[in-house]
């Protein structure tokens, strides 16, 4: 079976020359929810950034990412940008129209849908993560939490197939990170996550990767990672706490 | 700064709130080149016209206060650019020409953007087939002109919060490289929005 993401030696400096991915290699399986951690500066972001062809500007000639098994180069990367939808880590640089209804159609509106379809998945995306009624509101006016969530109703309304999150429960409340880890249980699609936050990774990752210094330096199941204290604190890790004992909302 | 700095009462409740927008722009836009089109011999005209402004400014039900107070914060752009024609001959007719004409014309741009939320605006634009880079640069003018006004804040409370000496030449050199901060930081938010809009299909 063709995996939904295949990422064979990957390289990547930016302009400064300083080296950033140096011959990253995994693939993730349809459906399967994927963590990637790791400490600050170690490349995951970087990363991410290129499973939609936002890095590199220029394609490479050899490709080095497959998503399914489609190679990212110019001529597909407007299918790529279809399949593989991409929440980024501070939502203001995500929300960028004036209203909320009008960032969640941008997505639908650029690939172009109908004004009518648009309508119908703006409703059915912001009902999703919870803010129907939501539609006039200014993005600045809402709180984080909720920006948040208008942001993965934008990602949602493109219907990717794979959804790349980059660290989406940062600056969140536990009670606005518990809702996210919920809401993103209840979504199909293949997910890739990188995130400092160990329990959210425990919580929703199958398999995980751990990055440092632009490389892959661990790859197996997501219990079996975090439970390798040692690996973790070579890496600016920890042990997460629901490894040691649980809460009474997460042992439900 | 309030995110609604530029249309604060819009969405209050008001007999000219209720009227499209499509409509109130198009009787600014005349309304405007009436303005311009009165000739200086016939200057009593104008009374007329601040006549019927007033009358609208009554009717929004928008404090009058706050029209004259943003007049005021505006009225030294229009004075700067019309003190050059005080040089010239009959300089003080047309000065005061340029700046009656600038005064109610803005007059009539606060009446239209404080009753109608600045997303129909756009879509008015939209409507009438501008180009929509140009309504895409507006849009993102409106949604971040604020972020990076609070950004400034933020910046100015954390210096505040570390500053013990206040000599004048010392704050001024802060100022200006956090000013140099700003603009640093508004070109790498400036690639991420650019980079978001691509993830979502910009072209």
């Amino acid at each position: 079976m063709i995996p939904a993401v295949r990422i064979e030696k990957l390289d990547f400096s930016y302009a400064d020359a300083k080296s950033v991915l140096g011959g990253i290699t995994f693939s993730v399986s349809e459906g399967e929810s994927f963590g990637v951690i790791g400490p600050n500066g170690a490349g995951k972001s970087t990363m991410l950034l290129h499973l939609n062809g936002i890095l590199p500007e220029k394609q490479p000639s050899v490709p080095s990412i497959y998503i399914y098994g489609q190679p990212i180069c110019e001529e597909t990367l407007e299918n790529i940008r279809r399949t593989v939808g991409v929440l980024f880590q501070n939502p203001d640089d995500q929300l960028f129209c004036p209203t909320v209804y009008e960032d969640v159609a941008f997505g639908p509106q650029q690939f172009g849908i109908s004004n009518d379809a648009v309508k119908g998945i703006v409703a059915d995306c912001l009902a999703k993560v919870g803010l129907s009624g939501f539609e006039s509101r200014s993005p600045h006016h809402l709180s984080r939490g909720e920006k948040q969530r208008v942001c993965l109703a934008g990602v949602l309304a493109c219907q990717p197939k794979i959804l790349v999150l980059d660290e989406p429960t940062s600056d969140l409340d536990p009670r606005g990170k518990r809702d996210l880890i919920r809401l993103l249980k209840t979504i199909p699609a293949t997910k890739i996550i990188a995130s400092h936050d160990l329990e959210l990774v425990f919580q929703l990752c199958t398999r995980t990767i751990v990055l440092d210094k632009g490389g892959v330096v661990a790859e197996g199941i997501t219990r079996d990672i975090l439970s390798n204290e040692a690996l973790m604190l070579e890496h600016g890790l920890e042990k997460p706490h629901i490894l040691l004992h649980s809460h009474p909302h997460t042992s439900a | 700064m309030h995110h609604d700095f530029l249309d604060r009462y819009s969405r209050s409740e008001g007999p000219l709130q209720h009227i499209s927008a499509a409509k109130k722009a198009v009787a600014a836009v005349g309304v405007i080149l009436i303005i311009l089109a009165v000739p200086i011999r016939s200057s009593w005209l104008f009374v007329p016209i601040l006549a019927a402004l007033i009358a609208l400014v009554i009717m929004s039900r928008i404090p009058k206060l706050f029209f004259f107070k943003r007049l005021l914060l505006l009225e030294p752009f229009v004075v700067c650019v019309a003190i050059l024609t005080l040089l010239q001959e009959n300089g003080a007719v047309i000065f005061a020409s340029i700046v009656t004409r600038s005064t109610l014309s803005l007059l009539t741009i606060l009446l239209l953007t404080n009753t109608t939320p600045f997303a129909e605006l756009l879509q008015v634009l939209k409507k009438y087939h501008f180009s929509p880079l140009f309504i895409t640069v507006l849009a993102l003018l409106y949604r971040y002109v604020f972020v990076l006004i609070d950004e400034l804040e933020r910046m100015q409370r954390a210096r505040s919060s570390r500053m013990f000496r206040r000599k004048r030449m010392h704050v001024w050199g802060m100022f200006s490289s956090m000013i140099g901060q700003l603009f640093i930081r508004s070109s790498e938010r400036a690639e991420r929005i650019y980079a978001a809009m691509c993830a979502r299909g910009w072209k």
